[in-house]
């Protein structure tokens, strides 16, 4: 379990990382805290001829709360947005999902960034970006652009990301109104990939009705998805005509390709996936009609 | 000598014996200082990466080496052309030379046997580039089927090994089925289940490892190991390589966990000793943690068919085991002698009339079976769990069911209907207070409230004995050299194999007592064959027990010697002389006395000054060899547990073991063996997994599918301790293997209780939580939420 030899490269800053990354092409990869991908070069899954270190670019780093969005930095470690007061007040999803990811020290060097481009089904940020519809900045030698969330993971471990393309930041909307969140999680044991699990994201109209659902789910396909079905059926519903568990039901219920392995089948995860999309959901929903 | 006044117990009242004394291990241990094999760096080493089958079962058509050698510093690249004629004898001193063994080539030679077997060995100036070599080496493989399944190896067409029909590595009759069968026609009650124990790894953290320095000029091998016997590894070096045992030298300081695993040299070691002569440094080998999980052996996977037959009120009538276990391709060492225990000791500390049992060992082309830490266990995770369906089908409590099973103390020595001759054991003593550590009744009284709330919780209990300390062969005796140096200072040379058992505390604190002198003042020198005495090192249960007798009958003539020297110098009567913080003192004199200094002194560099007939110098060697063939230790594990329906996720809440090992040494060691056992035992029941694909491709060859249990998975551990001393030295008897023979069956009685509403019934490991919601499911029909 030794990397292959590759050349090691660590840019000062944005323009001199994408220019590495442009002149590099497809033989590079960039590393952030490395939490995946060092794992994936020790056993020669991944075979970079260049990485790419992105530890000196310190302006990747921090949150920021600004005109109704939160800005956290690609660079930003987990365990930083868990220390975030800003973050645990204005986006609370974001900061319930932190202690999910792995254990503290995977989250003491894992960041933002690198757990959104890595865009592992089985992520919990990946799931938490889709439900509060975040948008994610790039940057590459052709300039800044914003991707939305709902376009940003496009296949297997692949993203919108060009090859030249860094994630530097990802802008999430504050929290706003009657509204709740929750993140719930099922795996073997705790820290593990989950075999399944819900981010949910939900605001209430004046009258006390759904103005807005988002359901992100995780280990439960080949990407992060949605549960488009599920938010609709919900959306403009009071509160209390909604069947928690007919709402986890639907959303799984919409999935094409749950992934099977040796902790579990697809039937399992599906069975526990409408599971957890209720508890998520009743939790969501508790916060956001006593809010 | 044996019997625990003559050898073990010192004159003087025992001052650490019995107390929580700070383990000697932990210093170096818990700042990071320890030396294990891979802290071994000798100058100009080399190391070694091996080339894997990637396939269950090929021929080797060819082997392609040309462009890994052409690399920048690759050495060498040997397969079995290479090696494997080298090898002289090839046995173990564990099993002994006369045993129908199974093949053990060390590199694969014409086949490989299952994903995972070593067809080559680069040898490359560092690891890097030893795998990078490892990549270039081609091996043209034709694909065979494989027999992965071993449950199915005996139908079969195909042969993991020519010579071995149906694949049958092996078997023991046993004891006949057709005797009980007239008990089992008539027993009011009969349960009989098929229950399976998926395989299991040993994961020590430190992987498998050995570096081996040949010295050409002196024809001295020198071997740093990762081992539990570093004298099972010098004779089993000497052997393979035809070098006479003193020029083989096997060091080994710390080793992190074996259970099992490293108690003998395996075929990755056999190829870097056989390659040590052919490369011109040191050559190290350090196993990865992904070959430690597809190589270095797998252990617990059996089924059996098993019965018990029951009297209307409960009582045991006869038991009946069929046990039939996968060895993998190339198991080590010869499973077949061990999987005899699983018959003899299936009918536990129970009142079983009568009993019946045989035993298969089974080839597959998987991995290899090892030892694992209580080899044996199925018998008690069958037992139990047979015991709590016949409870439910009784309509009695499991508890009151053994407790009309459990042996007293006043029926003692039993003889087992297998011929096991039990003694020295509380069984039911144990149970009880485990059911009291627990307040059994209002935890009943607490599952019916959960249960009209929707909560499921249950509790499960494994009662078992043990053999321990089993004194034959290479394990037949253990040997100590104490020096007390000239200041007076102490050394304690055992053969050692410190694997975590703590053997460094144990070893300091009894001859600290056998001397009466202050444990600060005593060191021990240990897993060095250049100066320590032969040892069967760390196997069995037995470290504690025999290297107690051995520091017990090697101090005994110290203190002979220290008190006829303080006697004469004291003009004394020796009776009267007392040994007491590095003092000889004359009892009721108290101005009156000697130190252990000064008589060092008088030892060594005063020879005339000694009594007439006392030797100088205060150094000696001893070899305590037992009476009794085993020592019996016996323990109640108690397990509660949530279980929730909807998921299947298992949540222990209590975990309780009450255990007589007899009197303990050092309760700090006993309650950390038992925790390190249990815990095992629990990832061997919820969640640890050595699985294969149908097409023998192993699917756990790292941690993220090797699903060990963690600190949050586990409940604090709390301990009873019922002290009945054995007949061996200090009464102390075995304990390192007992907490992962209870935990399985009490952690699956556990979740059986708690799903008891359901109907469902356990039978198969582990207890994932797919398994669990799929028994909610079938108990009755409907699907949970």
């Amino acid at each position: 379990m030794k990397p292959p030899s590759f050349e090691y490269h660590v840019p000062g800053d944005v323009d001199e990382a994408v220019g590495l990354l442009a002149d590099l092409g497809e033989d590079a990869k960039a590393i952030a805290g490395g939490q995946s991908l060092v794992p994936m070069l020790a056993l020669r899954l991944a075979n970079p001829e260049h990485l790419v270190d992105l530890r000196r670019l310190d302006g990747l780093r921090g949150v920021e709360e600004r005109g109704g969005r939160v800005r956290i930095g690609a660079g930003t470690t987990q365990a930083a947005v868990a220390r975030s007061a800003e973050v645990a007040r204005s986006v609370p999803l974001m900061a319930r999902a932190t202690p999910l990811i792995g254990h503290f020290q995977i989250r003491n060097r894992g960041t933002v960034g690198g757990s959104l481009a890595h865009a592992d089904a089985s992520a919990e940020y990946p799931a938490v970006v889709l439900a509060l519809d975040a948008e994610l900045e790039a940057v590459s030698p052709r300039g800044t652009r914003t991707i939305p969330a709902g376009d940003f993971f496009t296949g297997l471990w692949s993203t919108a990301l060009d090859e030249d393309e860094l994630l530097t930041a990802v802008d999430l909307p504050v929290r706003s109104g009657r509204s709740g969140f929750a993140i719930e999680e099922f795996a073997r044991r705790g820290g593990d990939f989950a075999i399944a699990g819900a981010a949910v994201a939900v605001e209430l109209d004046g009258s006390g009705r759904v103005a807005r659902c988002g359901i992100g789910l995780f280990g439960l396909g080949s990407t992060p998805l949605r549960a488009p079905g599920a938010e609709a059926a919900v959306t403009g519903a009071a509160l209390t005509d909604i069947d928690a568990d007919e709402l986890g039901r639907t959303a799984v219920g919409e999935l094409d390709a749950v992934p099977a392995d040796l902790h579990a089948s697809a039937d399992h995860r599906a069975h526990v996936g409408a599971v957890i999309v209720a508890r998520a959901w009743r939790r969501a929903a508790e916060e956001a009609a006593n809010g | 000598m044996t019997g625990a006044p003559a050898t073990g117990a010192p004159a003087a009242a025992a001052r650490y014996a019995g107390t929580r004394v700070p383990r000697v291990e932990d210093p170096r241990l818990l700042t990071g200082h320890g030396t294990y094999v891979d802290d071994v760096v000798r100058p100009g080493t080399l190391h070694a990466c091996f080339v894997r089958s990637p396939l269950a079962r090929a021929r080797i058509v060819g082997v392609d080496a040309a462009e890994a050698l052409a690399l920048d510093g690759v050495h060498a690249v040997f397969t079995a052309a290479d090696l494997n004629p080298d090898v002289r004898e090839q046995w173990y001193t564990l099993i002994g030379k006369d045993v129908p063994d199974t093949p053990r080539p060390p590199l694969a030679e014409g086949e490989v046997r299952f994903v995972g077997d070593p067809v080559a060995m680069v040898v490359a100036t560092d690891r890097y580039v030893a795998e990078d070599a490892a990549e270039l080496v081609a091996v043209d493989y034709e694909p065979l089927p494989p027999v992965v399944d071993y449950a199915a190896a005996g139908e079969s067409g195909e042969l993991v090994h020519e010579g071995y029909p149906g694949n049958l590595a092996g078997e023991f009759p046993g004891a006949p089925f057709e005797d009980v069968e007239p008990v089992f026609a008539e027993a009011p009650v009969v349960v009989r289940r098929t229950i399976r124990q998926q395989a299991c790894s040993q994961v020590p953290i430190e992987t498998r490892g050995i570096v081996a320095e040949w010295s050409a000029p002196s024809g001295e091998l020198t071997i740093w190991a990762a081992t539990q016997s570093p004298h099972e590894v010098r004779l089993f070096c000497s052997r393979l390589l035809g070098l006479p045992e003193q020029r083989v030298r096997v060091v080994m300081r710390d080793t992190g966990g074996g259970f099992g695993q490293k108690v003998i040299p395996q075929r990755e070691d056999m190829c870097v000793m056989l390659a040590a002569r052919k490369v011109p440094g040191p050559l190290k080998w350090i196993e990865d943690r992904r070959e430690n999980l597809q190589s270095a052996g797998m252990s617990r996977h059996a089924h059996a068919d098993t019965r018990i037959a029951l009297g209307s009120d409960g009582a045991i009538l006869a038991a009946a085991i069929d046990y039939v276990e996968d060895v993998g391709a190339y198991p080590v060492p010869w499973p077949v002698g061990t999987s005899a225990a699983v018959g003899m000791f299936f009918p536990g500390p129970y009142r079983v009339p009568k009993a019946a049992w045989a035993t298969s060992s089974v080839f597959s082309n998987t991995s290899g079976r090892t030892a694992y830490r209580g080899p044996w266990q199925f018998e008690s995770l069958a037992r139990e769990l047979l015991l709590d369906a016949a409870a439910r089908k009784l309509g009695l409590d499991p508890a009151e069911v053994r407790r009309r099973n459990l042996l007293r103390r006043d029926e003692l020595p039993y003889t087992n209907p297998c011929g096991i001759p039990y003694d020295d054991i509380t069984p039911l003593e144990t149970f009880e207070q485990a059911l009291e550590m627990l307040d059994y009744e209002a935890f009943r009284r607490e599952q019916e409230r959960a249960r009209a709330e929707g909560r499921y919780i249950g509790v499960g209990t494994c009662t078992y004995v043990e053999p321990t300390s089993a004194a034959v062969g290479l394990h037949a005796t253990e040997g100590a050299t104490i020096r007390i140096e000239p200041s007076g200072k102490v050394n304690v040379y055992v053969s050692g194999g410190s694997s975590g058992n703590s053997i460094e505390t144990t070893v300091v604190q009894l001859t600290a007592d056998a001397l009466g002198v202050d444990i600060a003042d005593v060191s021990t020198v240990q897993g060095d064959t250049a100066v320590t005495p032969f040892g069967g090192g760390a196997a069995g249960s037995r470290s504690g027990s025999m290297t107690a007798g051995a520091v017990g009958e090697t101090a005994s003539v110290l203190r002979e010697r220290i008190i006829a020297i303080a006697a004469h110098r004291l003009e004394a009567d020796p009776g009267d002389i007392e040994l007491e913080h590095g003092r000889a003192g004359v009892r009721g004199v108290p101005e009156s006395g000697v130190t252990l200094a000064e008589i060092a002194n008088a030892a060594y560099f005063q020879p005339e000054t000694l009594p007439p007939g006392v030797p100088a110098g205060l150094e000696a060697s001893g070899r305590y060899r037992p009476e009794h063939p085993l020592v019996y230790a016996n323990a109640t594990h108690l397990c509660t547990c949530e279980v929730d329906i909807v998921t299947g996720a298992v949540k222990l809440l209590r975990y309780i073991v009450s255990e007589d090992c007899g009197p303990m040494i050092n309760p700090n060691v006993v309650e950390g063996q038992i925790a390190g056992g249990v815990v095992q035992g629990i990832g061997n029941a919820l969640c640890e997994h050595l699985a294969y694909d149908a097409e023998g491709n192993p699917v756990a060859t790292t941690f993220m599918d090797y699903l060990l249990p963690t600190a949050a998975e586990i409940p604090d551990i709390e301990y009873g301790h019922v002290e009945t001393p054995s007949p061996g030295p200090g009464g102390y008897k075995g304990v390192g293997e007992g907490g992962a023979i209870g935990a399985p069956p009490a952690v699956a009685n556990a979740v059986a209780d708690a799903l008891a509403p359901f109907g469902a019934e356990i039978t198969s490991l582990p207890l994932t939580p797919e398994t669990i919601v799929a028994l909610v499911r079938g108990g009755d029909g409907t699907v949970p939420r």
